[in-house]
C-alpha cells in the first residue's frame, strides 16, 4: 500500500452488516442461533438488535456515533440508519481518506468479538470463523486494512491454534483477547494457554487487549444510581487506564514473557501513560523482593521495552513522556467510528497532541511504528 | 517542628500487638476481637470473630527480616521495629525520617478489616480499642509519630463521634477504606448518606485517607499456584493502580465538589499514573459535555484544590507541572517488604533527580507537615 496521509489507526472498528454471519454460517446446523439482526420493541418503537444464540444483544444494533452527525454522539436504532461506510469495507475506504488516515487496525463491533457466553463451544468457533472470514474479506477489498483474529476460548488450545494459524494466512495480523478468561477456564496465566502464546509468537501476532479487555466485568466499583449517562460513561471509561498495569505485571510475574520473549502485547486505548506506572511499579515489586531470584530474570522495564506496546490519542502530557515509555512501542489510534473518535478532524488532534515532537518521533509514533508490527507492505508516496 | 532529615513520611504501618484488643475490649468481645492463636504449622495467626487475617502470618514486617519474602510466622520472630515505638524510632533515623503517619496491619492496610463485621457493636469495640491504644502507646512515645484513626464505615452518626472521640485525643487523620459498600450492606460512599461524614472531618479539618487495597476486587485476581513471592509482586504492582476507581468516583460523584474543604489522601497510590487518569478524565468530560451538567470544576481541577498522591518510588520530575508539586506526597511504607527502607533516602535521590529544591521539599515534608498540622 501508499502511504499517503502518515497516519495509521491501531485501533479502528470494523462493522457488520446484517447477512455477514448468515452468509458464512450454515442455517441447517444454527438457525436461527447464528448471528442476524432482528425488529424488537422498546416502549412500544421499533428497534432493532443483534441477536446471537437465539438471544437479542442488549446494546445498540450498531456502534458508530463518528458517522452519525449532530446531536453528538448518537446511536443507530434501526438498520436502514447505520450508514454504508460502517460495514462496506469499500465505501469506508473514502471515509478514511476523508480523515488523512492511510490504513487501520480492526477491533470488533456488535454483535461482539465474544461467543462463548452461550457455553457451546461448536457454536463458538463456527462463529469465530465466521467472524474472522468477515474481516479477511476486509483484508481482500483493501491492503489498507489490518484484520485481528478473535478466538475460541471454550475449543482446545490446539483447535485455537488452528484457526489462528487459518486467520493468519487469510491476513490477520494480530489476535484481540480478553484479559480475563472466561469462568470455569484456567487463568490467564496458566500454561494449558502456552500453545496460543507459542503461536502468536511463532507466526508474529500480536496478541491485543483492548480498552478494559473485559477486567471492568470483574474489577470494577459497585454501580451508583446517581449519575447522568453521560457521567457514568465519563467516570467508567477514564478507568481504563488500569487495563495494562492489570495484565502486564501478570505477564512479567508468571514468567510467560520470559519464556515467549517474542510474543508482543498491545494496549489499545488505554492510555500511555500507563506503561509508566508498569515500568515503575513492577521494576520497584523486583527490586524489593529481588524476583531474580525467583526465576524473573529480566528486569520488567527490558521486558516492557521489548514486548509492549501502547496508544495514544489525546495524551498531550503523556507525549512528553515518550522517551521513558519508548517511542518506539507507542502508536497513534482513531477510535473510529466509536465516540471517542474525532472523525474527520482526527488531524486536527494529532497536531495538537503532537505539538513540538520531533519530525523523526513523529513519523514513528503515526504509522512507523504500526508499518512494522503489523508488517504493512508500506511504500511512501513521493511529493 | 523539628526537622533533621527533611521528610515526613505519610504512609507506614504499625504492628498491633497481641495485648492490643484483649486488653481493651469488653469481656464479651475478648473471643471475637483480634487474637493471635497457635497455628496449625506450629506457627502463629491472627483471628477475627472466626476468619483468619494476616494471611496466616504472625505480622507484616517484611523489609526488616533477614529475607524480604519471608513475613514472620511467630510473635516472636517480629522485629521489634514493626510493634515497639522506641524500637521504631531507631529504624526511622536509620533511613531518614522525621515523623511517620501511622496506618494499621491487623486492622487492614486500608483500615478495612473491622468494616467487613456484620456485627457493627463489635465494629465498633475493635475500633476503638485501636485508637485509644494508638495514642496511648505511640503517640504518648513521641511527637514524631502522627496519629490516624479507624472508624466504623456504618452508621453514619457512629463513624462521625468516633472521629470527634480520636480527634480530640490527638488523631490527625482519619483512615477511610475508599469503599465501605464493598465490605459490607451500607449505603454507596456517593450517596448524600455519607454527607454529614465528610461534613463533621471539613469541621473538623482532618484528611480523609483513602488507603489503596481496601477493595482487592479491583485488582486482577491472582493466578493459582503462584510463587508466594511472584502472588506478593502481582498484589504489589496491581494494587496502588486499584486507586484509580476511588479518584474517578469522588470526582465525578460530586463528593469533592459538594465538600470544597475536604481533602482527600490517596494512600499507596504511587504516582506514575496519575497523570494519565487526570488528563483522561478531563478529556472525557470535555467529550462527554459534562460542563452542561452543573460541575464547577474538572476532574483536574477538583483534584488539584482537594487531593494528593502518595509516591515512594516513582520518578517525581515527569509530573511536577502537571499535576503539581503541592499534591504529591512521600512515604517510605515502612515495614511492609515493598517499603524502600533502609534504602529510603538513596531511592529519594533518585526518584528526585532533575527536581527542584524548593518542589523536593515541597513533597517530602511540607505538604505532609501542613496536612497532619505538624
Amino acid at each position: 500500500m501508499q502511504i499517503k496521509h502518515k497516519l495509521i489507526s491501531a485501533d479502528s472498528h470494523a462493522g457488520f452488516d446484517r447477512n455477514d454471519f448468515t452468509e458464512r454460517m450454515a442455517a441447517s446446523k444454527w438457525g436461527d442461533k447464528i448471528p442476524h439482526i432482528i425488529e424488537t420493541n422498546k416502549n412500544g418503537k421499533r428497534i432493532d438488535r443483534w441477536s446471537v444464540y437465539g438471544e437479542p444483544k442488549r446494546n445498540d444494533v450498531a456502534n458508530c456515533p463518528a458517522l452519525m452527525g449532530e446531536p453528538f454522539p448518537t446511536y443507530p436504532k434501526l438498520y436502514e440508519e447505520i450508514p454504508k461506510a460502517y460495514h462496506d469495507p469499500k465505501a469506508r475506504l473514502e471515509m478514511l481518506d476523508k480523515d488523512g488516515v492511510d490504513a487501520e487496525v480492526l477491533f470488533p463491533n456488535p454483535p461482539g468479538g465474544t461467543y462463548y457466553e452461550y457455553g457451546d463451544a461448536e457454536f463458538e468457533l463456527d462463529v469465530v470463523r465466521a467472524y474472522n472470514d468477515i474481516l479477511a474479506e476486509w483484508r481482500r477489498v483493501s491492503d489498507r486494512y489490518v484484520p485481528l483474529a478473535i478466538v475460541p476460548y471454550l475449543s482446545a488450545p490446539e483447535m485455537i491454534k488452528k484457526e489462528l494459524e487459518r486467520a493468519a494466512a487469510a491476513g490477520h495480523r494480530g489476535v484481540n483477547l480478553m484479559g480475563q478468561m472466561p469462568e470455569g477456564l484456567p487463568h490467564i496465566t496458566d500454561s494449558y494457554w502456552y500453545p496460543v502464546w507459542d503461536v502468536c509468537q511463532a507466526l508474529q501476532l500480536p496478541i491485543h487487549f483492548h480498552g478494559s479487555a473485559g477486567l471492568s466485568a470483574g474489577a470494577s466499583v459497585r454501580k451508583w444510581s446517581g449519575y447522568s449517562p453521560r457521567q457514568a460513561h465519563s467516570a467508567q471509561t477514564a478507568t481504563s487506564a488500569v487495563t495494562p498495569a492489570q495484565i502486564v505485571p501478570q505477564f512479567i510475574f508468571s514468567g510467560i514473557t520470559e519464556k515467549f520473549p517474542g510474543l508482543i502485547s498491545v494496549f489499545p486505548e488505554a492510555g500511555v501513560g500507563s506503561l509508566n506506572y508498569v515500568i515503575a511499579a513492577c521494576d520497584h515489586e523486583w527490586e524489593s523482593r529481588h524476583l531474580w531470584t525467583e526465576g524473573v530474570l529480566t528486569r520488567p522495564s527490558e521486558i516492557v521495552h521489548r514486548q509492549m506496546y501502547v496508544n495514544f490519542w489525546f495524551e498531550a502530557e503523556g507525549i512528553k513522556l515518550r522517551d521513558d515509555i519508548g517511542v518506539d512501542n507507542i502508536m497513534w489510534e482513531s477510535g473510529f467510528p466509536h465516540v471517542a473518535s474525532y472523525y474527520p478532524h482526527s488531524w486536527r488532534e494529532v497536531e495538537r497532541v503532537l505539538k513540538g515532537v520531533p519530525e523523526a518521533d513523529r513519523r514513528k509514533m503515526q504509522y512507523e511504528n504500526a508499518v512494522r508490527l503489523y508488517k504493512i507492505d508500506a511504500k511512501l508516496m513521493d511529493h | 517542628m523539628n526537622l533533621k532529615y527533611g521528610f515526613v513520611s505519610i504512609d507506614d504501618h504499625v504492628q498491633e500487638t497481641p495485648d492490643l484488643w484483649a486488653d481493651r475490649v469488653e469481656k464479651k468481645f475478648r473471643e471475637r476481637a483480634p487474637r493471635l492463636v497457635a497455628a496449625p504449622d506450629g506457627g502463629e495467626q491472627w483471628v477475627l470473630d472466626g476468619r483468619l487475617l494476616l494471611d496466616g502470618r504472625a505480622a507484616r514486617a517484611g523489609a526488616l527480616m533477614a529475607d524480604r519474602n519471608e513475613d514472620p510466622k511467630r510473635w516472636s520472630e517480629v522485629p521489634a521495629a514493626a510493634y515497639s515505638p522506641p524500637e521504631r524510632l531507631k529504624a526511622m533515623d536509620s533511613a531518614g525520617i522525621d515523623y511517620s503517619v501511622l496506618y494499621p496491619t491487623v486492622a487492614g492496610l486500608a483500615g478495612e478489616t473491622f468494616g467487613r463485621l456484620q456485627d457493627s457493636q463489635l465494629e465498633i469495640a475493635c475500633v476503638r480499642a485501636y485508637n485509644d491504644w494508638l495514642i496511648d502507646e505511640w503517640a504518648a512515645a513521641s511527637e514524631r509519630f502522627i496519629p490516624q484513626c479507624l472508624v466504623p464505615i456504618w452508621p453514619v452518626e457512629a463513624a462521625i463521634a468516633e472521629i470527634q472521640r480520636a480527634v480530640s485525643r490527638g488523631h490527625r487523620g482519619v483512615i477511610l477504606p475508599s469503599l465501605p459498600m464493598h465490605l459490607r450492606d451500607v449505603p454507596h460512599i456517593s450517596g448524600p448518606e455519607y454527607d454529614p461524614l465528610w461534613a463533621a472531618c471539613e469541621e473538623l479539618g482532618v484528611p480523609v485517607c483513602l488507603h489503596a487495597g481496601a477493595s482487592p476486587e479491583l485488582q486482577s485476581p491472582l493466578p493459582p499456584r503462584i510463587k508466594p513471592a511472584l502472588a506478593a509482586a502481582l498484589d504489589g504492582a496491581t494494587k496502588p493502580v486499584s486507586s484509580v476507581f476511588v479518584i474517578s468516583l469522588y470526582s465525578f460523584s460530586r463528593v469533592l465538589l459538594r465538600h470544597p474543604r475536604l481533602r482527600l489522601v490517596l494512600a499507596e497510590s504511587a504516582l506514575s499514573w496519575g497523570m494519565l487518569y487526570l488528563e483522561w478524565a478531563d478529556h472525557q468530560f470535555e467529550h462527554d459535555g459534562l460542563a452542561r451538567e452543573g460541575y464547577d470544576l474538572t476532574p483536574l481541577q477538583m483534584f488539584k484544590r482537594q487531593c494528593y498522591f502518595n509516591a515512594w518510588y516513582d520518578p517525581v520530575a515527569p509530573f511536577t507541572d502537571y499535576i503539581g508539586a503541592d499534591r504529591i506526597l512521600w512515604s517510605a511504607n515502612l515495614p511492609l517488604t515493598n517499603s524502600t527502607w533502609p534504602r529510603t533516602q538513596e531511592t529519594i535521590e533518585r526518584c528526585f533527580k532533575g527536581v527542584t529544591r524548593a518542589e523536593r521539599e515541597r513533597v517530602l515534608w511540607k505538604n505532609g507537615a501542613e496536612l497532619y498540622r505538624v
